[in-house]
């Protein structure tokens, strides 16, 4: 009953007419995070009691069902939903760990011209209705397949990485975003941070990327190990509480949902090494 | 011995003061940083090296009718300031020109502008006032394709310099900028031109 209020609620301040929230998820570079970042945010507005659908868009290269443990229960596509093989519905794999969350998978055997703009934004639309939070996964670069993702949405994150390459793409994507009337709000995520490297002036820190890119953070996720363990084990990292980059997630979940949260302090070297180094110069820089 | 213990103690600073150190020369950061900003610059303006190179030529041959300047350390650059994009344009001035100087110049290309006009009357106003708008007008024509909430005018901030009677020497003008009396400073403030793309 209160969530049904609150829901309400939510509806009022955006003016939007019962509808949940679609949101892309997009870099331009590959291998940024893009993927990962869908999965980890999805499960922690589950997590959080929103009801989350995530479509994979990457036609040909899905892998969003991998990373949420769901590639056996796949039985339909997105392809198979516009080619109306099947309903909507039946094409949604629902995760049994959390009922909340739902997949649509892209087809595997297809090229990104299976969809089209149009279609996609009526399943964003049909969605809407059903689930809180839509998340798309853009497929890399800026082509066809890139329009089609951001065809239905109305937010973006994108995802990047203090590396040049990474950045450079993800102007070109904030610029693609902008001439979109559609998109109302892009914010930057910035993946794979080494606070070690950004203190020793090794990596551009999160600061310079937005400040570049002119774009809020909405998120600054770590490197971190458990990133591959937990995709090894086709399960979020959000789910383990301890994760450094879980946390970090978690509280992107939060951002999104209006809350005020803090970054994380990345600064502190805690490695047995980082502190014998910070002890002895901070002895010797005294002498002197 | 007290050589070696130097030598040591030197050594085990030089390791525990590695991170200072690198401070003290430009980062690897700073150079990416620098490097990224220069070719999003490019690619937000779609304003290759060459045309850049054009358009510096264009910019000094216009202002040269005014003030005698060092072409060659005319700086011109993008630079980004919060949201806002900004076309710097640093000139250092050698010497200013009297305003009988001036006045022949352009009386002089008043004349050719005059001949030009006979010449082909279905086109007036060829000539020199040409170059700055053409920049003003690409400059706009950025702005319109972008955001509408941003503003589109141009601001043009030309703060030109007392003293300028005097002449001073080249070197000192580049180096002494903002404090002498010889640099001025053109200012053409543009709104973000992200979406041009």
């Amino acid at each position: 009953m209160t969530a049904l209020v609150e829901e309400k609620k939510v509806e009022i301040e955006k003016g939007d007419i019962m509808s949940g929230r679609v949101i892309v998820v997009t870099s331009g570079k590959g291998g940024v995070g893009k993927t990962t970042t869908n999965a980890n945010i999805g499960t922690a507005l589950a997590r959080a009691g929103k009801k989350v659908v995530m479509i994979d868009t990457d036609l040909g290269l899905r892998n969003l069902d991998l990373l949420l443990g769901l590639e056996n229960r796949i039985v339909y596509t997105i392809v198979d939903v516009v080619e109306e093989r099947c309903k909507l519905k039946q094409a949604l794999v629902k995760d049994k760990k959390n009922p909340n969350l739902c997949l649509l998978a892209a087809a595997q055997t297809r090229d990104k011209t299976a969809v089209t703009e149009e279609q996609l934004k009526d399943i964003c639309e049909q969605l809407k209705k059903d689930f809180d939070f839509i998340l798309v996964d853009c497929p890399a670069g800026i082509e066809q397949g890139f329009q089609n993702a951001i065809a239905g949405a109305s937010e973006a994150i994108v995802v990047t990485t203090p590396e040049m390459s990474a950045v450079r793409d993800a102007d070109r994507i904030i610029g693609l975003l902008e001439a979109k009337e559609e998109i109302k709000s892009y914010k930057l995520l910035v993946n794979r941070v080494r606070p070690n490297m950004i203190k020793t002036n090794d990596m551009m820190s999160v600061e310079d990327v937005s400040e570049i890119l002119s774009t809020p953070i909405l998120g600054i996720i770590p490197e971190d190990a458990g990133i591959i363990t937990s995709t090894n084990k086709g399960e979020p990292i959000v789910n383990d509480e301890k994760s450094l980059a879980g946390q970090a997630y978690a509280n992107v979940a939060r951002r999104i949902l209006g809350e005020d949260v803090p970054f994380l302090n990345l600064e502190e070297d805690t490695s047995v090494m980082g502190k014998v180094k910070k002890f002895f110069s901070g002895l010797l820089g005294k002498e002197k | 011995m007290k050589d070696i213990f130097t030598d040591l103690y030197n050594k085990v600073l030089g390791f525990f003061r590695q991170t200072e150190k690198n401070q003290e020369e430009e980062s690897t950061k700073d150079v990416a940083c620098n490097r990224l900003k220069f070719v999003l610059m490019q690619d937000r303006t779609n304003l290759t090296p060459e045309l850049m190179d054009r358009m510096r030529k264009e910019l000094v041959e216009l202002l040269s009718k005014y003030v005698e300047m060092d072409k060659e350390a005319l700086e011109l650059g993008f630079e980004q300031e919060g949201n806002q994009m900004a076309l710097m344009l640093s000139i250092p001035v050698l010497r200013a020109k009297d305003e009988a100087e001036i006045e022949a110049t352009l009386a002089k290309e008043d004349e050719e502008k005059a001949k030009l006009e006979e010449n082909k009357e279905a086109e007036p106003d060829e000539a020199s006032d040409d170059t700055a708008e053409v920049i003003t007008d690409a400059d706009n024509s950025i702005a319109d394709e972008t955001d509408e909430t941003d503003t589109d005018e141009t601001e043009e901030e030309i703060s030109a310099v007392s003293d300028a009677d005097e002449t001073v020497s080249k070197s000192d003008a580049v180096v002494t900028k903002p404090v002498s009396k010889t640099a001025s400073k053109t200012e053409t403030e543009d709104k973000k031109v992200k979406a041009v793309k």
